[in-house]
């Protein structure tokens, strides 16, 4: 049994705090990056079971972000939710597109949030 | 439209009426010299009218020549035809002397043979004949005709002196005297004036021969003449109006053309004739048409071109705008993501027990949250709706799952205001249906939401139901209605019934606006029938075609 690591890139600090506060309670170990760039290469080193990505992000968006993950052999396999804003016209197809495993429209409910991660990622 | 240049309209045109080209021979004939003088006629300083009535006057000049012609030559044979007459008389009379000379010969023989002096009257009788054929005859003849007269009158005058003697003679008794006279000198007499006179005869004869053939070589010339002079005239008239013709007819011919040009579309081209008449004003006016019709045609493509820079910049200012809706959106709920997101984790507990008497204002933040995340949410589908960026994504599905959604998702409140929520939807209803059931499950959201927010007491109840081609759904509810005069306006923006209302149930006034213009993107149509104090009923209808919904 090993503990189940959750990458969460997401530029707002309290966006991050709302999930690091979230999975304290849980099992899993979050690890967290605040622009795409970054995001990618922890995704690339550190090979997490599940990437949480948002979609606007400095550097290097979410959805590009996604991409080269995709692209990538090593971290193809990874499941990605994209965090979409649900203004944006298309978005949902175009997190698919992207690669997305699924999305979460903003804004979510951390239950809701925790509830879609279980789903894909059970805890143990 | 993007950023082209304005279309101009296409001209439509029926088949353009064929002129007659110059056939082969009419060309072959401009190219000859003809050819100058119809271009010399063209260019010739004068109106049409006065080139007309020059090309009539020529023609008509010709033909009165030809008839001018006609009658003299006509005189003429007649002329002819007198003298004939004349040379005819003559013969005649030359005859009546060789005929009255034979008559006095024989009278005075009969005179001998019957011996008496009263035979030899009719003689002189005869000889006043002759006399007067001999006088008329002399009258009418030349001189070396008239010689021979002279030579028969004397010798007739010789001839009465021998039958006066002869006369004498036969009264004497003297038989044998008078016989020897008649034959010895009578006789003689008498054969040489026959003589002449027969000359006289064959002179005329011939005179009259020779006369008649020269009428006839003179008929004959004139015939002649008279042909070719007539086929002159008919060959100069008709070069004449060859002429005439093709001065005027090349300038029409020419304006044509151009007026095709211009009709297809190609200004600014000109029409050059060497008519310096009507027709090279009329060359001249159109030329200048096609200049300023160019000109024109310049201003407006000039036009149309900043219109579609204008366009297109309109269209990158929309795109700008809703780049920044769609970037303000994202700006305002990333923060309200972390409201409500640390509001449900402190009410879940995920920060520890919560202090009693925190739980609600907890929930007033978290219910204001909502609101304006439902605010921000209105605002950016209309301005999309209106920017006309608002997709419809028109797949199947199925009403029972898009009710089953809005009720679930509004039960919570029906149940905490105590009211009845129900759904009923037909069995008449089709399995699969055509639409964005995303936008329709947002079209009942708002019209159920809306029932439970203004109903205190009683029911709200969504039904789903075929009708004809449609689908049709209603939202009706036992809540505060609206009055008749409002009807109108509660799709409006921005309009609820009064402030009042908004105060007490919130809301942003764009549910129903946003409502409407969703079903109306479905190709279908939205209504209300309300009582106040007694409830309302929105309906709403969709197409159940594809191709209907598709097409809206």
């Amino acid at each position: 049994m090993s503990q189940k690591t959750i990458l969460y890139v997401e530029d707002n600090e309290f966006n991050r705090k709302i999930v690091k506060q979230l999975l304290a309670q849980t099992k899993y170990r979050l690890r967290e990056a605040a622009d795409g760039e970054t995001g990618l290469r922890m995704a690339q080193e550190q090979a997490p079971d599940l990437i949480l990505m948002d979609v606007q992000l400095p550097k290097m968006s979410g959805l590009e972000a996604t991409r080269r993950l995709r692209a990538d052999p090593q971290t193809a396999a990874i499941p990605i939710v994209v965090i979409t804003s649900y203004a944006l016209s298309g978005d949902a197809e175009k997190a698919k597109a992207a690669g997305a495993t699924t999305y979460l429209a903003k804004p979510y409910s951390p239950r809701d949030l925790l509830a879609k991660i279980r789903e894909i990622v059970p805890e143990e | 439209m993007r950023g082209g240049v304005l279309k101009l309209p296409e001209y439509t045109r029926d088949a353009p009426m064929r002129f007659d080209r110059p056939d082969p021979l009419a060309r072959l004939l401009l190219r000859s010299p003809m050819g100058t003088l119809v271009r010399w006629v063209a260019s010739a300083r004068a109106s049409v009218q006065r080139k007309l009535l020059a090309a009539f006057l020529l023609i008509t000049l010709l033909f009165l020549a030809m008839g001018a012609f006609s009658v003299y030559t006509v005189r003429s044979m007649s002329r002819q035809s007198e003298l004939l007459d004349k040379a005819h008389q003559r013969v005649e009379w030359a005859q009546q002397i060789h005929h009255s000379l034979a008559m006095q010969m024989h009278l005075t023989a009969m005179a001998l043979l019957v011996r008496e002096e009263a035979a030899l009257g009719p003689i002189l009788r005869e000889n006043n004949r002759f006399s007067e054929a001999l006088a008329r005859l002399e009258q009418a003849v030349e001189a070396p005709e008239r010689a021979v007269i002279q030579k028969i009158r004397s010798g007739q005058e010789e001839a009465m002196t021998t039958v006066a003697d002869i006369a004498n003679l036969v009264r004497d008794g003297k038989f044998d005297a008078a016989r020897t006279l008649h034959s010895g000198r009578e006789d003689p007499l008498y054969r040489s004036i026959d003589a002449l006179a027969y000359e006289l005869v064959e002179r005329e004869n011939a005179r009259m021969v020779a006369l008649r053939s020269s009428i006839q070589a003179a008929n004959q010339r004139s015939l002649v003449v008279l042909g070719s002079f007539a086929a002159v005239s008919v060959m100069l008239a008709l070069a004449g109006g060859f002429i005439i013709s093709w001065a005027l007819i090349i300038p029409v011919h020419r304006a044509h053309d151009f007026l095709s040009e211009l009709a297809s579309g190609r200004f600014g081209g000109g029409v050059t004739v060497e008519n310096r008449d009507e027709f090279g004003e009329l060359a001249a006016q159109l030329t200048a048409t096609s200049k300023e019709l160019a000109r024109l045609d310049a201003v407006q493509r000039r036009a149309a071109h900043e219109l579609g820079t204008l366009n297109l910049r309109l269209e990158q200012a929309s795109q700008a705008k809703s780049e920044f809706l769609a970037n303000m959106s994202h700006e305002l709920r990333t923060p309200l993501n972390a409201i409500l997101g640390f509001t449900e984790m402190l009410n879940d507990g995920l920060y520890g027990e919560m202090p009693q008497g925190f739980r609600e204002p907890l929930g007033d933040i978290q219910t204001n949250g909502k609101h304006l995340l439902r605010l921000i949410n209105d605002v950016l589908d209309l301005s999309k709706i209106e920017a006309g960026k608002m997709e419809l994504a028109v797949e199947e599905y199925s009403a029972s799952e898009v009710i089953h959604t809005v009720r679930s998702s509004l039960r919570p409140l029906a149940e905490e205001k105590g009211l009845d929520f129900r759904a009923i939807v037909d069995d008449s209803l089709p399995e699969v249906l055509y639409g964005d059931a995303k936008r329709i499950t947002q079209c009942l959201l708002n019209l159920a939401g809306n029932a439970l927010k203004f109903t205190k007491q009683g029911s709200v109840t969504i039904r789903a139901a075929r009708e004809g081609d449609f689908i049709h759904y209603s939202v009706s509810d036992t809540g505060i209605g609206i009055p008749e005069d409002q009807l109108d306006a509660v799709f409006t923006e921005f309009k609820q019934v009064n402030s009042t209302i908004t105060r007490e149930f919130g809301g942003s006034g764009l549910g129903l606006s946003i409502t409407k213009k969703f079903v109306e993107m479905h190709g279908g149509r939205i209504w209300v029938q309300s009582r106040l104090n007694e409830g309302s009923t929105f309906h709403f209808a969709i197409p159940l075609k594809r191709e209907a919904v598709a097409t809206a």
